[in-house]
């Protein structure tokens, strides 16, 4: 075992405190020291609950030393992306509106997690209203990247990317309406997992935009992931669109190889103007895949450029629906490029923005089609790496809209189809910064995505790189 | 489709009771512009039956390689 429990992964210390071999309290208290360390240069966390968390590790303690284990995750400490509503508990959102704003529920996916035996260590970092790509925030700062503290996280679950690389949580919930979970996992160099719409329930969770809204985790290994997945997933009454029916062994999932499986590479827009470091990336993946017996095929997509447009129109609309009231009565407390990206929706007619929902049925099925020879997709998530806190803070000027579809240009048609997509470390430029891809999968078959990422973990060692604070 | 011009999104803006002024206007049909472009090919194309939940059909459909 690590001499520093904080950097074990979440499998690792989960079982290390099932066997007694480290204390929930000596585990929280080195997420804690490292938080100490950390916070201050990252702004990673929104909020640290250092009393309540030691004290809920020592309950955890004191059960399992009377033999009770309340789940999986006993007594494992973990902070999520402070937009799952917890009772009793502040939810900002990241925003000034909801600054002081009090949860009287609890999110479904978070309940779930705390079923398990998961304690709170406290909220993290995000874009306001989840509706940013860098991890900028007018309101809370910026958050910034471990491995280069002038680069950004990505966003929108920009804490939850920051928290999981500096290795001060253990994972976390992210959410992913264009990209959110996975932008901040490739900056940062983390696993993220976006789930196929409807595969977790979002009841309790900030919304967004309905259709394109969902709940996944970010984490240090394709493992975690999936045993995190395998506690979310699930119909849930609250939430009647999560899908109902059994659900895969995740976590048996990941023991599979890649051989016998076939990956597709995108003959087009994927590949298309990449960031040199980050297409040698891609190259060196697709070959690791190949010597792990995986066969590699080219594959011609149906019109990226098209899904992505659908995809900013049904959110522009629906998240202008939702912030309409406080765009009324509170516009001076937006920042001012959530401001000017919710004003966005303003300005689609009600035809355009059905026609967007109504194309995604066959949208998809041209996909699934096109991808009827293989197993998942691979594609970069960005098509750079992480740019400087600087050069991206465009606020509402003119540069704004460039910087958010350079940035989003790959994850937004996946959001449009509803698709699961898994972003794995896949690299390091040669300035140390992390670079990510993206397994895209069929509908609901996030199983397959833990397999072949899983495989590739065992295969590097990207995942494993643990930044050094300065 | 068509993208909206400056002047449209300001009445549209007006329409959905959060008047925009003229500079703001301007902002939003250059930004949300390119989305237009991108979509009109697919715009005014669809068959008259086809619901929003098709999605969820084509979705639960077993896709086997």
């Amino acid at each position: 075992m690590s001499t520093e429990p904080a950097l074990m992964s979440l499998t690792s210390v989960a079982k290390a405190i099932a066997d007694k071999h480290v204390s929930s309290r000596e585990v929280t208290q080195s997420c804690l020291d490292r938080i100490a360390r950390w916070q201050p240069r990252l702004n990673a966390f929104m909020a640290i609950e250092a009393e309540g968390a030691l004290k809920a590790a020592d309950a955890a303690d004191a059960a399992l030393a009377k033999g009770i284990r309340h789940g999986v995750l006993h007594g494992v400490p973990l902070a999520h992306k402070d937009m799952y509503y917890e009772a009793g508990k502040v939810v900002t959102c990241g925003s000034r509106i909801r600054r002081d704003f009090v949860a009287t529920t609890t999110e479904t996916a978070l309940k779930r997690l705390k079923d398990a035996g998961t304690i709170r260590l406290g909220s993290l970092q995000m874009a306001e209203f989840a509706y940013g790509p860098t991890g900028h925030n007018s309101h809370y700062g910026p958050v910034h990247n471990p491995f280069a503290l002038d680069r950004i996280t990505g966003g929108s679950s920009s804490g939850s990317g920051s928290a999981v690389a500096a290795r001060l949580t253990f994972a976390a919930l992210g959410s992913d309406t264009g990209g959110s979970i996975r932008m901040p996992a490739h900056f940062c160099g983390v696993t993220g997992l976006k789930t196929t719409v409807g595969r977790t329930s979002r009841a309790g969770a900030m919304p967004l935009s309905q259709s394109l809204d969902t709940v996944g985790p970010l984490a240090r290994t394709v493992g975690d992931c999936a045993v995190l997945l395998g506690l979310m997933a699930g119909a849930d009454p609250a939430d009647p669109t999560a899908i109902s029916g059994p659900l895969p062994d995740y976590v048996a999932a990941t023991t599979g190889s890649v051989k016998g499986l076939t990956i597709g590479v995108p003959a087009a827009f994927y590949v298309d103007d990449l960031d040199a470091e980050v297409a040698g990336v891609l190259d060196a993946t697709i070959a690791v895949f190949k010597r792990e017996g995986a066969n590699v095929v080219r594959v011609e997509l149906p019109d990226q450029r098209q899904l992505s447009a659908a995809s900013q129109l049904v959110l522009a609309v629906e998240a202008a629906a939702l912030h309409k009231r406080w765009m009324i009565e509170r516009p001076q407390d937006y920042g001012p490029q959530v401001l000017m990206r919710l004003q966005n929706g303003l300005a689609i007619p009600g035809v355009s923005y059905l026609e967007a929902l109504r194309w995604r049925g066959p949208a998809l099925a041209a996909h699934l089609a096109a991808v009827a020879e293989v197993d998942a997709v691979i594609a970069p998530v960005s098509p750079v790496p992480a740019p400087t806190i600087a050069e991206s803070d465009v606020g509402n000027s003119p540069d704004a809209d460039a910087v958010i579809q350079r940035l989003t240009r790959f994850t937004r048609p996946i959001n449009y189809l509803g698709l699961p997509s898994l972003s794995i470390p896949s690299g390091f430029t040669r300035a140390g910064l992390p670079v990510g891809m993206q397994l895209i999968g069929r509908s609901f078959d996030e199983a397959t995505l833990l397999r072949i990422g899983a495989a590739f973990q065992r295969a590097t060692d990207f995942h494993d790189r643990v930044p050094q604070l300065k | 489709m068509t993208r909206p011009t400056a002047k449209e999104v300001k009445a549209m803006a007006d329409v959905a009771g959060l008047p925009v002024d003229t500079d703001v206007a301007t902002r939003i049909a250059n930004s949300i512009g390119p989305a237009f472009d991108a979509f009109a090919a697919i715009a005014g194309t669809l068959p008259f039956d086809l619901e929003p939940s098709t999605f969820a059909v084509v979705q639960a459909e077993k896709v086997a390689k």
